[in-house]
C-alpha cells in the first residue's frame, strides 16, 4: 500500500532543500597544510599539546591506515575521495583554551544561538523552577533533566566551550572536551581509549585514531547518577575541512549517564568528510543513554554537496548486569555509514538501538547495529524505521550474534521501511549468527506482530486497526525522542507523527 | 585486512586449472562453447570466493574446499529406486547420460553433451555474475546432463525423476528443462551417491505462460562429499511454480537458487527443509527478483541443527522498479539442537517500488519448553517428545504440497534421516 498523504507531507517539511542550519559563518581560522602526513600529524598533537604516548598512539594508526582499504560492502555509492584534498585540523582563531564563555569568539556564540544550542548556563538556570539544591531532590527527574543540559560545542575541530563543569564535578562527573582529558586525566584516556574501537578497527576508525582532533569526555564515577543530561554539539563551518572527533564515555559501577549529539553543516557544494568514532564503556551495573540527532547538510536537491558520514560507533557493556542504549533520528548526511553497536561482554547486560532514518533527495543511508552477545543471559533489542523518499536508498544493515558461551541469548529486531514514490529504495539486509542452542533471535519485518493485547486494548476503543498500530508504534517512537531536550529534537519532533502505513520489511 | 595481497593458489585451485588443461581435449563443444569455457577457467584462476566476497560471507569456499578430488573415470554410480513409483527416471551415472532415455509423450528428451557438441546451449552457459563460482566452476567442465522440454499443453501424469548419481571423483551436469505454456509436471531432483564426490549441478528452468511446475530437490549426498548447485528458474505469465529442497546430507554444501519472474501474475512458492548433522557445511542461497508487476512469492524454509553442523540461509528479495503491487514473504525458522552447532541467517529485502507488500521474519531457537512439557506430561518420554516435535517442525512444510504421493515420499525420506541421526 502506497503511503498515506500526511505521512508524504511531513517527509516534505524536512526534505533536503528545506535545510535550515547550511548558513556559513566568517571566523578567522588556524589552519594546518591540505593533506596528510606523519607531519601533520605532529601538527595537530603539537597543537593540542599532547603527550608523547599519544603521539605514538596516532601515529601507529596512521601507518596502519596506509595498509588499509577503503570499504565496499555498504550499499553506497561516491566518488573516490581524495585523501590529501582535506584540510585535517581547522580552529577558530579567538580560542586558545577559553576558561569562560566571555572568551568565546562573539561569531561563534552567534552560530549557537541560531542553531537554537543553549550555551550561557545563566538562561539555562532561569529555566529551571527550583534551583536549591536541596529542592531539587524532590524535583521528579523529568523536570530536573529538561530544564538543564550541560553542552560542549565542538566548532570544526576544537571543542570551543563547555558548560556547567563545575556543577558536575561536585557530583564527580569529568565532563570536558578529550584535548582536555588527554591532559588531565591522562591515565583514564590511557585505560580506556581505542579498548572498545581498536585503532586498527575499520578504515574510518583508523583515519579517526591517526587525525581526530576533538571531541567529548565523559567519565561518571562509581555510584553516581549523572545530575544533568550531558551533550555535544558538533558543527562544521570551514571549507573543505574534515571533522573527526572522537568521543568517549566511560561509567563505573553503578553509574548513569545520558548524552546526547547533534550535528550540523553549512551548505556547500564539495562533499565533506567527517570520520568520527565513540566509545563507551559501561562497568557493572552502569548504564549509558546515548542519542543522536543527526542532520549534517544532505546535499541539495540535485545531490551536490553535503557531507560523508562515516562513523563508527560502540558500546562495551563490560560489567555485569550493565545497559547501553542507542538512540538515532538520522535526516542529514548526504551519505551515511553508521552502525552503532553494542558488545554484550557483562552476564546479564543488555543492548538498545532505536533508530529512525529519513532521506531524501539523493541521500544514501547505510545504517543498522550489531548486537553481539558474549556473556550469559544477555538481551538485545533492535527497532529500526526507515524512510526513503526522492531519489533516496536506505538500507537496514545490522548484525545479531550469539557466541558460543553466551547461554539464553535473546534478541528481538524489527525493521520497517516505508517508500515515498518509485524513485527510491528501501533495503533491509539483517545478518543473524547463532552457535549457541539456548539463543533465542527473532526478527521480523511485520507491522502485525505488534503486542496483540496492546492493539486489542486500543481497537476495543474503536479505533481502526491501521490508527492503532500506528498509535503504539508512534508511542513507542516518542518515549523514545522524548528523552532527548526540546533544543535538539526539533527534526525528531517532526517525525513522531510519521505512521507506519503502507510500510514494507 | 584489506591488504593489497595476491594470495597463493590453494591446492584445490591448482588442481582446478590443470584439471582444465588434462582434460580439455575430453570436453565436449563447438568453438562457441569451447570460448565460455575458456572464461569460466580465467574466472577460476581469479580464485576461489572468499567471505571477502558478500554472496559468500558465509561459505567461504577457497577455504572449504581446499582440495578437490581428481576425475575418475573407472568410478561407476548405480540408479536407485525413484521416490515415487512410476516415475520416469532419466540417470546421470558419474556425470554420464544414458542412451536409452525413456519415452513420454510430449516431453523430448536430448542428451546434453550432443548439445554442447553441436553449439546450441552456448548462450546459456554464462555464469551470472563475478562473484558466480559454481556457474563459472559448471561451465569449465561441463560434460554431460539431459535437455528437457515439455510440449505446451502438455500434463503429466507420473514424475520425471532425473537422477544424478556419484561414485567418487566429479562430475559436472548441467539440466536446461522448458516447460511450454499451459503444461503441468512434477520433476524430481535427486542428487545422490558415495564416496568423496565433487558435483556440480546446474538446472535451468524456463516456464512458459500459465504452465504449472512442482520442482522437487532430494539432497542426500553422503558426509563426504562436496555438492555446489544452482538451481535457475524463469516464470512466465500467470506460470507458477512450487519448488522443494530437502538438504540431508553432504559435507560441504551450497545450493543456489535464482528465480525470476518475467510475466505479470507469475507466482513463485519455495520450501525447504535443511537437515543438518556432523561435521558438514550447508548453505542455501535464493535471489529472487521480482521483475514485473503483480506477481507473488512464499518462501518458508525450515532448519534443524545436530551435531557440529554449520547451516546458512541466504535469501534476497529484489523487488525492481516497475514492479509494482508485488507480494513476497519469506520466512525461515531454525531449530538450534547441539552447542557444537550454528546457523546463519540473513534475509534481505531490496525494493525499489513504493507499492508492494514484503516482509521477513527469521528465528533462531530450541526446542518450546512449554511444548515439550505438554507431552511430557502425557506420558511421552523426552527423547520421544523432542523427536516428535522436532519432526513436526520440518513436516509441517512437507505438508502443505498437495500431491499425496509427493508427500508420503518425502515424509519417508524425512523418517530415513530421522532414524539415523534422531
Amino acid at each position: 500500500m502506497p503511503a498515506v498523504q500526511d505521512t508524504i507531507d511531513r517527509v516534505r517539511k524536512i526534505d533536503v532543500d528545506q535545510y535550515k542550519y547550511g548558513f556559513q559563518t566568517e571566523i578567522a581560522v588556524d589552519k594546518a597544510p591540505k593533506g596528510l602526513s606523519e607531519d601533520i600529524i605532529r601538527f595537530i598533537s603539537a597543537k593540542k599539546d599532547e603527550p608523547s604516548w599519544m603521539l605514538d598512539w596516532r601515529l601507529e594508526a596512521y601507518r596502519r591506515w596506509l595498509a588499509l582499504e577503503e570499504p565496499t560492502w555498504a550499499r553506497v555509492n561516491y566518488p573516490k575521495i581524495d585523501f590529501q584534498d582535506i584540510y585535517y585540523y581547522a580552529a577558530p582563531k579567538s580560542t586558545p583554551g577559553p576558561t569562560s564563555l566571555s572568551d568565546v569568539d562573539p561569531e561563534i556564540l552567534k552560530v549557537y544561538e541560531k542553531l537554537g544550542i543553549p550555551l550561557k548556563e545563566q538562561e539555562i538556570l532561569a529555566g529551571v523552577q527550583k534551583t536549591d539544591a536541596s529542592e531539587l531532590e524532590e524535583v521528579s527527574d523529568n523536570v530536573y533533566k529538561s530544564g538543564r543540559v550541560a553542552v560542549d560545542a565542538v566548532f570544526d575541530s576544537v571543542s570551543v566551550v563547555t558548560t556547567f563543569k563545575k556543577e558536575l564535578a561536585q557530583a564527580g562527573v569529568i565532563f570536558c572536551s578529550i584535548s582536555e582529558a588527554i591532559r588531565e586525566h591522562p591515565e583514564l584516556v590511557q585505560k580506556y581509549l581505542g579498548s572498545v574501537v581498536p585503532t586498527s578497527d575499520n578504515f574510518y576508525a583508523t583515519l579517526n585514531s591517526a587525525v581526530f582532533t576533538d571531541g567529548s569526555f565523559v567519565f561518571v564515577p562509581k555510584g553516581v547518577r549523572c545530575p544533568m543530561e550531558l551533550s555535544t554539539y558538533f558543527r562544521m563551518n570551514e571549507k573543505n575541512t574534515g571533522q573527526f572527533e572522537r568521543t568517549l564515555i566511560i561509567a563505573e559501577e553503578g553509574a548513569y549517564v545520558s548524552y546526547l549529539e547533534g550535528c550540523t553543516a553549512p551548505q556547500r557544494d564539495e562533499n565533506q568528510l567527517h570520520a568520527a568514532v565513540v566509545e563507551l564503556v559501561a562497568l557493572d551495573d552502569a548504564e549509558i543513554k546515548y542519542s543522536t540527532v543527526q542532520n549534517w547538510y544532505p546535499g541539495d536537491a540535485d545531490g551536490k554537496g553535503g557531507i560523508y558520514n562515516f562513523v563508527t560507533k560502540r558500546g562495551d557493556c563490560r560489567g555485569d548486569r550493565s545497559k547501553i542504549s542507542w538512540t538515532q533520528v538520522e535526516t542529514g548526511s548526504a551519505i551515511t555509514w553508521k552502525y552503532p553497536s553494542c558488545i554484550l561482554r557483562g552476564d546479564d547486560s543488555s543492548g538498545e538501538f532505536y533508530s529512525i532514518a529519513v532521506s531524501n533527495g539523493y541521500q544514501q543511508v547505510d545504517s543498522g547495529t550489531k548486537m553481539i552477545h558474549l556473556g550469559k543471559n544477555t538481551s538485545s533489542r533492535i527497532i529500526s524505521k526507515g524512510i526513503a523518499a526522492g531519489f533516496s536508498q536506505n538500507t537496514y544493515r545490522g548484525q545479531v550474534s550469539a557466541h558460543r558461551k553466551a547461554t539464553n541469548a535473546r534478541n528481538f529486531t524489527n525493521c520497517d521501511s516505508l517508500l515515498i514514490g518509485d524513485q527510491c529504495g528501501a533495503h533491509t539486509v539483517p545478518y543473524m549468527e547463532a552457535k549457541n542452542s539456548t539463543a533465542q533471535f527473532e526478527h521480523e519485518a511485520t507491522t502485525s506482530k505488534i503486542s496483540e493485547d496492546q492493539k486489542f486494548y486500543v481497537m476495543q476503543r474503536g479505533i481502526p486497526e491501521e490508527e492503532a498500530i500506528a498509535l503504539i508504534v508512534n508511542g513507542f517512537v516518542k518515549d523514545v525522542i522524548q528523552q532527548l531536550p526540546m533544543e535538539f529534537a526539533v527534526e525528531a519532533q517532526k517525525l513522531i507523527g510519521i505512521s507506519l502505513e503502507g510500510s514494507v520489511g | 585486512m584489506n591488504m593489497h595481497t595476491q594470495p597463493q593458489r590453494t591446492p584445490a585451485e591448482t588442481a582446478l586449472i590443470d584439471a582444465f588443461g588434462d582434460r580439455l581435449s575430453l570436453l565436449p563443444g563447438d568453438g562457441a562453447v569451447m570460448l565460455k569455457r575458456d572464461d569460466a577457467i580465467e574466472a577460476i584462476k581469479h580464485g576461489l570466493p572468499t567471505r571477502r566476497i558478500e554472496s559468500w560471507h558465509y561459505t567461504d569456499l577457497r577455504r572449504l574446499l581446499n582440495v578437490v578430488p581428481d576425475f575418475d573415470p573407472a568410478a561407476a554410480a548405480k540408479a536407485i529406486a525413484p521416490i515415487v513409483d512410476g516415475s520416469t527416471v532419466l540417470t546421470l551415472l558419474n556425470g554420464v547420460s544414458s542412451a536409452k532415455a525413456p519415452v513420454v509423450e510430449g516431453v523430448s528428451v536430448q542428451r546434453l553433451f550432443e548439445k554442447l557438441t553441436d553449439g546450441s546451449i552456448a548462450p546459456g552457459l554464462d555464469p551470472y555474475g563475478s562473484d558466480d563460482a559454481i556457474g563459472a566452476l559448471n561451465t569449465a567442465f561441463v560434460a554431460d546432463g539431459y535437455f528437457v522440454d515439455i510440449a505446451d499443453g502438455v500434463e503429466l501424469e507420473k514424475p520425471i525423476e532425473l537422477q544424478n548419481l556419484q561414485a567418487g571423483g566429479q562430475t559436472h551436469v548441467r539440466l536446461p528443462v522448458r516447460v511450454g505454456a499451459g503444461a503441468k509436471a512434477v520433476i524430481v531432483e535427486r542428487q545422490a551417491g558415495e564416496g568423496a564426490a565433487l558435483t556440480s549441478s546446474v538446472c535451468q528452468l524456463v516456464l512458459g505462460e500459465g504452465a504449472e511446475v512442482t520442482w522437487l530437490i532430494v539432497q542426500e549426498q553422503p558426509e563426504t562429499a562436496t555438492h555446489l548447485a544452482q538451481f535457475k528458474a524463469h516464470i512466465g505469465k500467470n506460470a507458477k511454480l512450487t519448488l522443494f529442497v530437502m538438504n540431508a546430507g553432504g559435507r560441504l554444501v551450497r545450493q543456489e537458487i535464482m528465480v525470476k519472474t518475467t510475466g505479470e501474475g507469475a507466482d513463485f512458492k519455495l520450501r525447504g527443509i535443511n537437515l543438518l548433522a556432523g561435521d558438514t557445511h550447508t548453505d542455501v542461497t535464493m535471489v529472487l527478483d521480482h521483475a514485473v508487476p503483480h506477481t507473488a512469492s512464499t518462501e518458508v524454509i525450515r532448519n534443524v541443527v545436530t551435531g557440529k553442523a554449520r547451516g546458512v540461509f541466504q535469501g534476497r528479495i529484489n523487488v525492481h522498479q516497475y514492479a509494482q503491487k508485488t507480494n513476497a514473504k519469506m520466512a525461515c525458522n531454525t531449530l538450534l539442537l547441539s552447542d557444537d552447532g550454528e546457523f546463519s541467517t540473513k534475509p534481505e529485502l531490496e525494493i525499489f517500488a513504493d507499492d508492494v507488500v514484503c516482509g521477513h521474519g527469521a528465528t533462531v531457537t530450541e526446542i518450546d519448553h512449554d511444548h515439550l512439557f505438554y507431552l511430557m506430561a502425557r506420558g511421552v518420554d523426552e527423547k520421544s517428545a523432542r523427536g516428535l516435535l522436532v519432526k513436526a517442525f520440518v513436516a509441517e512444510v512437507i505438508e502443505e504440497l498437495d500431491d499425496e504421493a509427493i508427500v508420503e515420499a518425502l515424509e519417508a525420506r524425512l523418517d530415513d534421516w530421522f532414524v539415523t541421526h534422531g
